[in-house]
């Protein structure tokens, strides 16, 4: 090694086994001058003993290690340069990059996120996805919840499936050893279209039995086209992927979670099965605003709890789904399912921007704004907790997601199947608007704005009823009144 | 296209050679006057003349090593070795010279060792080996196991036009007992491609050589008696291996059986079950399972021999096993 | 067949009748001083800890080296071994190419991936060595098969050192080239030490020449320190076998005048040996005969040397400009490919 003007002298490795060397003599001293290839000193190792040829030329610098003193095989034991010059300090190793600022910021994102001010800023559309995430971690942690097996070992190919359609395998009947779900078995519930839905199976002819508790044995080995089965029921499992092949100049590859997958696999069904039309509307929030203000202290002093917009907009959501049964129904083969409960699914965001998670309140047509409100920051945290059960995220009617966190104004949430439509909210921004005075004249105000949009399944929902339910629901929330709970 | 057994066709398919192309000959221990141990080149030396069915002295490294200098000359030569099992004389040769010459000198090796391998027949310990495993575990060099005849003349073909030193094992337990349909005319069995020798839904088995008809006739029985689809996939190339159609086997069916005739430890099969495990554990539905011979060398007595051949009973009850689970 | 022993190389017309003009002669002294200036710069290197691994010369050997390949055909072949360096100088590949080599630079004719004097260029028809002694032999041999099969008059040249004589490949691809009569010259380096393995444990016979006999060819010993009586007994049994008269085994005499690597300092050699063949030194011997022989003038001498110390120079600035191996192509070359087939050297 050698800088434009300096030479190292190293410890030469004579001999394959040979890893150190011990300087017996220099011959020469620390400034005097010496040529290329000029004998420098004499060094003994294991195997031989020798001379060692200067590598440059120029003076002695530096003499780095002693007479006597053994070292490495390559190990600098010298400097060598012009006349005049200083040997140039060693470079030292960089300090490792700090691994605890690491973990630092991580808990850091990790604590945002759980600050329960708005529980929802879920920039991403909702799903019904992730349900298997937590299926799968329970399904593995407790014994199975419900259901006969013996067995509760999962194998990699179940697991995968498993996690892929959102399956609690603990609700799938098994017929490998000691009651063991097979590959066969899961296979079969999944094209038999058992999602997670605990109403009866209806009678569509095409339909293998929809999966309760406990299911019966499965029918012989579906065809891969079960796409025959009904509308809600997915048409077939997960093809394998394609490979990705190589990765290209600037490319660089990474795996996918069995989340990303889960994700990747509902949304697209979720747009193959709905016909996706979104209407928008505009509420003007001053109400809201207003009372929300008046009721925050008295909620967090009271009851602990902070009553967020989405508390608002979930309570009078729920009001009006109450005249608009078909918004909070469902196709299910050639009928139309109508109930008299609202099981409310809300979307949450990951920690990490690992995903998304939709937790669902069941029966919220009993509940006020404070029910609510307290519903809301239970369940969000138990999420963050990763602490919620194949319950806590199934069985949802319809859905509320809030693309708006990060200050959007607009969005076309995917539908959670098999819902018919989903409730998006979006930033609340100060903006002119026209009111009328007291004389009945148009005037300007500043007003807090939310634009709303409904993302519904035209095979159910038309664009008038759609229309309808937005125009009742701005209503409520604009004449909020003091006393409304 | 005609009917011909597994012999026939190795032998049709060198004797194309040889007249198609100057540059290939065959050199080994009693190939020229005698036709060769069994028979391969049985009326070589006629046609073709001394120097190109030379019958070399008993020294399988000067065999195998002219081999090697004659082709950096520019010859494809084609060693026949009596036993697959006197090949571990030239071991050395083939690992030292013949496997990294192309990596450290640029000088490609083309040449071909044909090794009659395989027991059943009482052979005993060094008439009976299956020794595919060690040569496969040294980078340079191929390995090729066929199991039909029309396998063995494409897959000889393919190896004799290869740049490459490859090892060609011709099982003899299937020289006359197999037959089947070979096309009259020069075709070349890409090396490196297994083939599906049974196309099936519940089980995998992978396999090569003479153990793909026992593969075959357990999963008959499996098909038969317990209604179990089992797939036999024919890996044909040992070294290198066809990766890509084991893993789609395995996905497909996601419970795989590795059965070779070589011993267990240290058998190919080990690098196969491996890297199901890493690249396919997903698609697993039960571990992944071996048939092999056990850690000892091929025995004599006819009953011993049949303890340690794996035979269509012992595929059944592994194939039981893993169709159980 | 008893074996002969080679007589000394007299006068310059006596090398004429060899076949070697002035120009020729002046030019195997170039090559001598290459050779040992290369490896000489080697040892240096060494040293200096910019050759990795270990470090094999020939010092002493340069005059059997040289002499045998100077006697080799343009389309001939060798195996030469690591105290051969002289049969690739004077085959013609080039010194800075060496030292990549020794480096393990990727200018080298391995490109890193072997060491030492583990290479060949295979365009000037040598073949690389492996650690393997003697494996080269039976390659020797089957070079020699594809000649006799081909019925071309080219000749296939094999090294080996009497301590690899040990081994069975010596043997059997002795026996083959004898029972075939194979156009292939074997030449035995006998420097007198197998690493610390003096000739009396090696070998019971007086000469390895003697050998040959059993092979059914004629055994020659020759002073390897001669370099004109090497390229007398080289160029006879290469033009013998080159006629279809089979083998030799010449049995070239020399001591190998360091350890038997750079990391050995063969405390186990008796001083006087090294004093008796120090006198004896190739390179010298030869400046000496030139001078009485062929009148080697203190002009010609100096242009030699000075060219000779120039190309070195080169040689290493150039060796030095080489690259490091990037370890992103580690896995190239493990498969031959077809085109591989193609090259001239393939021929």
């Amino acid at each position: 090694m050698a800088t434009e003007t300096q030479t190292e002298v190293v410890m030469p490795q004579m001999g394959v086994s040979v890893a150190e060397g011990t300087i017996t003599k220099w011959l020469k001293a620390e400034g005097e001058p010496i040529a290329r290839d000029e004998s420098l000193l004499e060094i003994s190792t294991d195997k031989v003993d020798t001379e060692v040829p200067s590598p440059g030329e120029g003076v002695l610098l530096k003499i780095l290690v002693q007479e006597g003193e053994t070292v490495e095989v390559g190990a600098i034991l010298a400097v060598i340069g012009p006349e005049g010059s200083s040997a140039a300090a060693p470079v030292e190793d960089l300090p490792q990059p700090a691994t605890q600022a690491a973990a630092d910021a991580t808990e850091a994102a990790a604590s945002e996120t759980a600050e329960p001010t708005d529980p929802t800023p879920t920039p991403t559309p909702a799903a019904s996805a992730p349900a298997s995430t937590a299926t799968s971690d329970t399904a593995s942690q407790a014994p199975s919840s419900g259901s006969d097996n013996g067995r509760t070992f999962v194998s990699p190919v179940v697991a995968r499936i498993a996690s892929e359609h959102g399956v609690d395998v603990a609700r799938v009947q098994g017929t490998g050893n000691g009651g063991r779900v097979t590959k066969k078995d899961i296979l079969a519930f999944v094209e038999g279209g058992g999602q997670s839905a605990p109403a009866a199976s209806s009678d569509a002819t095409s339909q293998a039995p929809a999966a309760t508790a406990p299911p019966s044995a499965p029918a012989a080995p579906a065809p891969p086209a079960a796409a025959a089965a009904g509308a809600p029921a997915p048409p077939k499992p997960a093809e394998a992927p394609v490979a990705a092949g190589e990765a290209g100049p600037g490319e660089t590859f990474e795996p996918m979670t069995a989340m990303r997958r889960g994700i990747a696999e509902h949304m697209r069904r979720s747009l193959d099965t709905s016909a996706y039309v979104t209407s928008a509307i505009e509420v003007d929030m001053s109400k809201v605003v207003a009372i929300r203000g008046k009721l925050k202290k008295e909620f967090e002093a009271a009851y602990g709890v902070n009553p967020t917009y989405l508390a608002f907009i979930a309570r009078a959501t729920v009001e009006t789904l109450r005249e608009y049964p078909w918004i909070n129904g469902e196709i299910r083969g050639d009928k139309i399912v109508t109930r008299n409960y609202v099981h409310l699914g809300f979307a949450v965001e990951l920690a990490d921007g690992k995903g998304l998670i939709v937790p669902v309140i069941k029966n919220v047509e009993g509940m006020n704004l404070l029910g609510i409100a307290k519903s809301v920051v239970e369940i969000a945290q138990r999420a963050r907790d990763k602490k919620l059960t194949p319950d806590d995220v199934q069985g949802g009617t319809f859905t509320i997601t809030n693309p708006g966190g990060y200050g959007t104004f607009h969005g076309t949430p995917v539908i959670s199947q098999p819902q018919a439509g989903i409730l998006g909210t979006y930033a609340v921004v100060k903006r002119p608007w026209v009111v009328q005075d007291d004389r009945g004249q148009d005037v300007l105000a500043i007003r807090p704005i939310m634009n709303l949009t409904l993302t519904y399944d035209h095979r159910l929902v038309d664009g008038a009823l759609a229309g309808r339910f937005l125009r009742d629901l701005r209503g409520r929330l604009e004449s909020w009144g003091e006393s409304d709970y | 296209m005609a009917e011909k057994t597994y012999l026939q066709a190795i032998s049709d398919g060198l004797r194309q050679e040889l007249r198609r192309d100057e540059r290939v000959f065959v050199i080994g221990e009693d190939v020229g006057v005698y036709g060769g141990a069994f028979k391969v080149t049985l009326g070589f030396q006629e046609e073709f003349g001394p120097w190109r069915i030379i019958d070399s002295p008993l020294a399988e490294t000067a065999i195998v090593g002219a081999c090697t200098g004659a082709a950096m000359m520019g010859m494809r030569p084609v060693a026949e070795m009596q036993f697959a099992d006197f090949i571990s004389c030239a071991w050395d040769h083939l690992v030292t010279v013949a496997a990294k010459q192309r990596f450290r000198a640029g000088t490609p090796v083309p040449i071909v060792v044909r090794l009659p391998s395989g027991g059943g027949f009482s052979g005993g310990p060094f008439h009976s080996q299956n020794p595919e495993s060690s040569f496969a575990h040294i980078p340079g060099l191929k390995c090729v196991c066929p199991a039909t005849p029309e396998d063995a003349k494409g897959l000889l073909v393919a190896a004799i036009e290869d740049p490459n030193p490859v090892l060609f094992f011709e099982h003899k337990h299937l020289y006359r007992r197999i037959k089947g349909e070979v096309p009259d005319e020069r075709y070349v069995t890409p090396i490196g491609k297994a083939r599906t020798h049974r196309e099936g839904e519940d089980i995998s088995v992978i396999t090569w050589g003479a153990m793909v008809y026992t593969a075959d006739e357990a999963a008959k029985q499996l098909e038969e008696a317990d209604d179990v689809s089992v797939e036999v996939i024919d890996l044909r190339t040992v070294m290198p291996w066809d990766k890509e159609a084991v893993l789609a086997s395995v996905r497909k069916c996601s419970k795989v059986l590795v059965l070779h005739e070589d011993t267990r430890t240290g058998g190919f099969g080990g690098e196969i079950a491996a890297t199901i495990g890493e690249e396919a554990f997903e698609d697993l539905d039960a571990p992944i399972k071996r048939v092999c011979a056990p850690d000892c060398p091929v025995p004599f007595s006819p009953i011993l021999e049949k303890a340690y051949i794996p035979q269509v009973d012992d595929v059944v009850k592994g194939l039981r096993e893993l169709a159980a689970y | 067949m008893a074996v002969r022993e080679a007589e000394p190389v007299g006068s310059f017309s006596e090398v004429k009748e060899a076949g070697l003009d002035r120009e020729d002669l002046l030019g195997i002294y170039r090559n001598l001083l290459v050779t040992r200036a290369i490896e000489e710069r080697g040892h240096i290197l060494y040293k200096q800890g910019k050759i990795p691994g270990s470090f094999y010369t020939g010092r002493g050997n340069e005059g059997a080296a040289v002499g045998v390949a100077s006697a080799m055909g343009p389309d001939d072949v060798g195996t030469p071994l690591h105290r051969d360096m002289g049969v690739h100088v004077t085959r013609g590949v080039e010194p800075w190419r060496i030292l990549a080599q020794y480096m393990g630079r990727e200018d080298g004719p391995t490109r890193g991936r072997d060491g030492n004097v583990h290479m060949a260029d295979a365009r000037l028809g040598m073949i690389a060595m492996v650690s393997h002694l003697p494996a080269m032999l039976p390659v020797a041999v089957g070079c020699a098969l594809a000649f006799r099969i081909r019925e071309e008059k080219r000749v296939a040249v094999g090294w080996f050192g009497e301590g690899s004589a040990a081994r069975g490949d010596a043997h059997e691809a002795m026996n083959l080239a004898g029972v075939r009569q194979l156009p292939v010259v074997f030449v035995c380096g006998n420097n007198q030490w197998a690493y610390s393995t003096p000739t009396h444990l090696g070998y019971a016979v007086e000469h390895l020449a003697d050998r040959a006999a059993a092979y059914g060819f004629e055994g020659v010993v020759v002073d390897g320190t001669d370099v004109l009586a090497v390229y007398r007994e080289a160029k006879a049994a290469i033009e013998k076998a080159r006629e279809g008269g089979g083998p030799t085994l010449l049995e070239l005499k020399t001591l190998r005048m360091e350890g038997h690597a750079v990391h050995d300092d063969a405390f186990y050699v008796p001083k006087e040996l090294f004093e008796e063949w120090a006198k004896r030194d190739p390179i010298e011997r030869f400046r000496t005969w030139l001078r009485e022989n062929a009148e080697l003038t203190d002009e010609e001498e100096e242009g030699i040397s000075g060219r000779v110390k120039k190309l070195l120079n080169d040689a290493l600035a150039q060796a030095d400009e080489s690259p490091q191996p990037d370890p992103a192509t580690l896995l190239d070359g493990v498969w031959a490919t077809p085109e591989d087939l193609d090259t001239p050297h393939h021929k």
